[in-house]
C-alpha cells in the first residue's frame, strides 16, 4: 500500500470514528493529557479497531505498519483533533515489558493495556529524587513470596485514574545507588496505598502523591531481576525521549495561531497576521520548527535503517520543548486579556453553556501555563544538556 | 537624571513593605483568592485608612499629591507580596479618571468614595476581538435629549464584579485621522438600567465580567472628559496605570528571584545543592540583571512622568516592552528551576508567574510598545527639543 493510500484509509476512519465529544476532548487539551473519559472511549474505538498500539510488534498487538505508516497515523490523529492516549502503558510500560517482561507477564498485562482494562501510571519521581532519580528510596523488602513497600512517589501523572503503578523501588543499600534498583508492578487496590491529588497552577489536578505503607506486592511482580531495575528503566526514559513527534505539535500550535492572527486584531487596527513585528517573530519559531521537522525525519531514516536516534533524542526532547513553549508565548500575546479567563468548566468536552470571548482563545493560557512543565519533566531542559555534553561532546 | 527619593517617599516604601509582609502572608492571599469576592475587604479598607488609596490625587481632592513616583512605590510591594485588591482597577484607573476627566457632579459624589474605598471601580474600554487595541470601539454612544444612549459590548472588565461605578468608551462620532478620534468616556453606575454583566474569575485569581450595555441612558453629566476626544483624558491615565503594574511586576520578580535563591540553597540532588550547578547560577544571575535594567527603566519612566519630560510616552512604550521581555524570563526560570513544585498551586511561584503572564499582556503586548517605541522615537528625532 502506497503511503497515500495508507493515509487516505486513516482519514476515512478518523471521519467514522472520532464522536463530536472525543473531537471537542481532543482540541481542548491543555496539556499532554486529555478528558480522561472521552480518551478512553478513543482508546476502546481504536482497540476495536486493532490500531491501538501501532509501534508494539505484531505479535504482541502492534500494526505491522512501517516506521512511515505509524508517522502518518499519529499525524492524521493530531491533526483530526483526536485526543492522545495515554503513553504511561501502551508508550512505555508496554515496549519495556515486551523486552524485559517474563511470559506470564507478557501474558497477562499486555491484553489488559491493550483494552483499556488496566490504566497504567508512572512512579519514579520522588520528593527527594527528581533530576537525581537514582536517590530514590523508597523501600521494597522481601518477606516470603511478597515485598513490602513503604514510602511515597509524587508527580505521579493521573495516578487518580489509574488502577495500576510501575514503580522503581529500593532493594538494596549496596554499591551504587543505581545498583539497588528493583522495577516493580504494583496494583494500586492493594491495602496500604493511597493517593492524594495536587493541584497544578491551571487549577486542575494531574499529577498525584502517592503513599505507600506496608504495600504487599508479589515477588513475581518484579519486571527484570532484583536490582536491574535501573537498566530496565534506562531503556524506559529512552522510549518517553524518543518516542513523542513534536512536529506534529508544532504543526496543530501554528494552525492555531494562524486562526488567532486571521481573527483578532492588533494594535492599530489590522489583523495580527497583517503586523509586520509579529509576523517575523512567528517565522522565527516556524523556521525553528522547520529545522527541528527535518532533524525528526534524520532521526526517522536513521530507524529505519536499522540504527537508533542516540543523544539526537535529547537535543529533539530540548528543542521540541522549548519551541512549542515559544508558540504558547505567541498565542498569550494574540489573546492577551481574553486569555486571562479562566473558564475551566467550558473546557470539558460536553459543557454546553457559552464560553465567554472568541473560541479560539479558549485554552490559550492553560496552555501556556501548563506547558512550563514540558522542560521539566522527561528529564529537564538542564539534564537534557547536560546528557548532550557528556555523550556527544564527551565534556 | 539620578532619583533621590525623598523622606516621605522613602517612609512610604517602608511601611507599605512592613504592613504588607506583616500582615499580608501568602496562605491569607489565597483564602481571599478563594472568597467569591476575590480579595480581602479588611485589607482595602486597612489600605483606605494608611492613606495609600489617596495617595496619588490631588490635595483639592483630599489625596496628598503623589505622583507616578508614589504609584511605583507602593505597586512595587504589592507586586512583592501578590496584592489582590484592586488598587489599578479602582484607584489608578476610574480614580484617575474621574479625576481628570468627570463633570463636577459625578467628581463630587463619587470620588471622595473612591478614594475612602467605600466605592469601587472599574474601566470598561475592552471589545471582542480586539483586546490589543483600545480605539477599536463598536459601542454606541448616541446623544438624546438630555444625555446619551449607550449600546454595545464591552469584554474583560477587571474588578467588574465589584464596582459600582463603571467608566465605558464609547463611540460618538466618526473614526478621524487618529483612530482614537470619536471615542468618549462616560460614567455609569452599576444600578443604571440596560446594563448586564457576566461575571468570572481570571487565571491571576482575581475577577472581571462581560459587559452589556442595552439602551443605557446617561445624563450630559455622565461624559469623562471631552466628547469625542476621551483618550485625551484616558492616554495619560493609560501611562500611570502601565507605571503601576510595570512596577508591580519589579516587585514580584523580586520575590521569584529571592525564592529561587533560596530554594536552590536549600534543594539537593546529585549529593550537593543545586545553586552549585553553574549553569542554574548564571540563569539567576541573567534573572538579577533583567530585573534591575527594568527597575531603571521604571524609576526613569515615573520620574519623567512626574517631571513632564519630552521623553515620558517614549520610556513608558520602552519600559512596557521590557517587562514583557524580563517578566517572561524570570518567571519562566523560576518555575524551570524549582522544578515540579514550581507547577503547583500550592506554592507560591506558580502564582507570581500567572500575575506576570497577565501583566505582561495587558495594556498591550511586548510587540505592540515595540512598535509605539519605533514610531515615537521616530517623532522625537525629527522634532526639536
Ligand atoms: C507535569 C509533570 C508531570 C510529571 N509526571 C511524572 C510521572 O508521571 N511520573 C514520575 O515519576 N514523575 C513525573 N514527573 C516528575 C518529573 O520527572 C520531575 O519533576 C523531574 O525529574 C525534575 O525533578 P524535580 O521536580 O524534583 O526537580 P529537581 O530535580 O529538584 O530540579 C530543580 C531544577 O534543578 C535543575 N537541576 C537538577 N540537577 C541539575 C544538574 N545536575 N545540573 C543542572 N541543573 C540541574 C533542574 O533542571 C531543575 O531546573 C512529572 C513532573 C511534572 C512537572
Ligand atoms: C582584546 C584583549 C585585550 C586584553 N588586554 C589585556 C591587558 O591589557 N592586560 C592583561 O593583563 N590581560 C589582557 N587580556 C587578557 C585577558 O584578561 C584574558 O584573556 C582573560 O583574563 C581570560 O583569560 P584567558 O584568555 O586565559 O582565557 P581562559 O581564562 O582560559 O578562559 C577561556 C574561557 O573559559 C571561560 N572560563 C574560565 N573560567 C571559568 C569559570 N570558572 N567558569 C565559567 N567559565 C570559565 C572564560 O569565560 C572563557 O570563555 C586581554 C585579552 C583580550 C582578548
Amino acid at each position: 500500500m502506497t503511503d497515500n493510500v495508507f493515509r487516505s484509509d486513516v482519514r476515512a476512519f478518523l471521519t467514522e470514528s472520532l464522536t463530536p465529544d472525543i473531537k471537542r476532548a481532543g482540541e481542548l487539551m491543555t496539556s499532554v493529557f486529555a478528558d480522561f473519559d472521552a480518551t478512553m472511549e478513543w482508546h476502546r474505538i481504536l482497540y476495536a479497531k486493532g490500531w491501538v498500539a501501532p509501534d508494539w510488534p505484531e505479535e504482541h498487538g502492534g500494526t505491522g505498519w512501517t516506521l512511515s505508516q505509524r508517522y502518518i497515523f499519529q499525524e492524521e490523529c493530531k491533526l483530526a483533533n483526536a485526543p492522545a492516549l495515554f503513553a504511561m502503558g501502551l508508550q512505555m510500560l508496554g515496549p519495556m515489558l515486551i523486552r524485559y517482561g517474563t511470559a506470564e507477564q507478557k501474558n497477562y498485562y499486555l491484553p489488559r493495556m491493550l483494552s483499556g482494562e488496566d490504566v497504567w501510571c508512572q512512579g519514579y519521581s520522588e520528593p527527594g529524587a527528581g533530576s537525581d532519580l537514582a536517590s530514590l528510596i523508597t523501600a521494597a523488602v522481601r518477606d516470603g513470596d511478597d515485598y513490602i513497600i513503604n514510602g511515597s512517589k509524587i508527580w505521579t501523572s493521573y495516578a487518580q485514574h489509574s488502577n495500576k503503578i510501575f514503580c522503581l523501588v529500593r532493594t538494596s543499600k549496596e554499591g551504587k545507588p543505581q545498583a539497588g534498583i528493583s522495577f516493580i508492578l504494583v496494583d494500586m487496590d492493594t491495602k496500604g496505598l493511597s493517593v492524594e491529588p495536587i493541584v497544578g497552577l491551571d487549577g486542575t489536578v494531574e499529577q498525584c502523591q502517592v503513599y505507600f505503607d506496608d504495600v504487599r506486592v508479589p515477588a513475581a511482580n518484579l519486571v527484570g531481576a532484583e536490582n536491574q531495575g535501573w537498566d530496565v528503566a534506562k531503556s524506559l526514559l529512552e522510549f518517553e525521549r524518543g518516542g513523542h513527534n513534536f512536529t506534529i505539535d508544532h504543526k496543530k500550535q501554528m494552525a492555531k495561531i494562524d486562526h488567532q492572527a486571521s481573527t483578532q486584531l492588533s494594535a492599530g487596527g489590522g489583523l495580527w497576521k497583517d503586523n509586520p513585528v509579529f509576523a517575523a517573530k512567528v517565522a522565527d519559531v516556524a523556521v525553528d520548527a522547520l529545522a527541528l521537522e527535518f532533524t525528526e525525519l534524520r532521526v526517522k531514516g536513521a530507524f529505519e535503517a536499522g540504527g537508533n536516534a542516540g543523544a539526537l533524542s535529547s537535543l529533539i526532547k530540548v528543542m521540541g520543548t522549548e519551541i512549542g513553549q515559544r508558540f504558547n508565548e505567541l498565542s498569550l500575546e494574540i489573546m492577551a486579556e481574553h486569555a486571562f479567563v479562566k473558564q475551566l468548566d467550558a473546557l470539558v468536552p460536553g459543557f454546553e453553556g457559552d464560553a465567554i470571548g472568541p473560541s479560539c482563545g479558549l485554552t490559550t493560557m492553560a496552555e501556556y501555563i501548563n506547558n512550563r512543565a514540558a522542560t521539566i519533566y522527561g528529564g529537564s531542559a538542564e539534564i537534557q544538556r547536560d546528557i548532550i555534553a557528556k555523550r556527544v561532546l564527551h565534556l | 537624571m539620578f532619583i533621590e527619593y525623598s523622606e516621605e517617599q522613602n517612609m512610604l516604601r517602608d511601611s507599605a513593605e512592613r504592613y504588607l509582609r506583616d500582615n499580608y502572608s501568602f496562605e491569607s492571599r489565597q483564602a481571599a483568592v478563594k472568597q467569591a469576592r476575590g480579595f480581602d475587604a479588611d485589607q482595602w479598607q486597612t489600605f483606605a485608612e494608611l492613606g495609600w488609596l489617596a495617595m496619588t490625587f490631588k490635595e483639592e481632592s483630599d489625596g496628598f499629591g503623589g505622583g507616578a513616583l508614589e504609584t511605583m512605590i507602593l505597586c512595587e510591594q504589592f507586586g512583592k507580596y501578590l496584592v489582590l485588591e484592586p488598587y489599578l482597577e479602582s484607584v489608578v484607573l476610574v480614580g484617575g479618571l474621574v479625576e481628570a476627566g468627570a463633570q463636577p457632579e459625578i467628581k463630587q459624589r463619587y470620588l471622595s468614595g473612591l478614594i475612602a474605598g467605600e466605592r469601587q471601580g472599574a474601566f470598561a474600554y475592552l471589545e471582542e476581538g480586539a483586546v490589543a487595541d483600545p480605539t477599536y470601539v463598536q459601542t454606541t454612544a448616541e446623544s438624546s435629549a438630555d444625555g446619551f444612549v449607550l449600546n454595545g459590548k464591552k469584554t474583560v472588565v477587571l474588578n467588574g464584579p465589584e464596582a459600582d461605578c463603571f467608566i465605558v468608551s464609547a463611540r460618538t462620532g466618526a473614526v478621524g485621522q487618529d483612530s482614537s478620534q470619536g471615542i468618549s468616556l462616560f460614567f455609569i453606575h452599576k444600578d443604571t438600567p440596560g446594563l448586564s454583566f457576566t461575571q468570572y474569575k481570571t487565571y491571576d485569581g482575581r475577577s472581571a465580567s462581560e459587559l452589556q450595555l442595552e439602551n443605557v441612558a446617561v445624563s450630559d453629566q455622565a461624559l469623562v472628559g471631552e466628547l469625542h476626544n476621551g483618550f485625551a483624558t484616558a492616554t495619560p491615565v493609560f501611562s500611570r496605570a502601565m507605571v503601576a503594574v510595570c512596577a508591580e511586576a519589579v516587585g514580584a520578580m523580586d520575590a521569584l528571584l529571592a525564592a529561587t535563591v533560596d530554594y536552590t540553597k536549600q534543594r539537593k540532588q546529585f549529593g550537593q545543592s543545586i545553586s552549585g550547578f553553574q549553569v542554574l547560577r548564571h540563569r539567576m544571575v541573567d534573572m538579577f540583571m533583567e530585573i534591575e535594567l527594568t527597575r531603571s527603566l521604571l524609576m526613569a519612566t515615573a520620574w519623567k512622568l512626574d517631571n513632564h519630560a519630552a521623553d515620558a510616552e517614549l520610556c513608558v512604550a520602552a519600559l512596557k516592552a521590557k517587562v514583557g521581555k524580563a517578566g517572561r524570563y524570570v518567571s519562566h526560570n523560576a518555575v524551570q528551576l524549582h522544578g515540579g513544585i514550581g507547577t503547583t498551586d500550592e506554592f507560591s511561584v506558580g502564582h507570581y508567574f500567572k500575575r506576570l503572564a497577565v501583566i505582561g499582556v495587558m495594556f498591550g503586548s511586548r510587540d505592540s510598545h515595540l512598535s509605539r517605541y519605533s514610531q515615537l522615537s521616530t517623532q522625537l528625532s525629527v522634532e526639536p527639543s
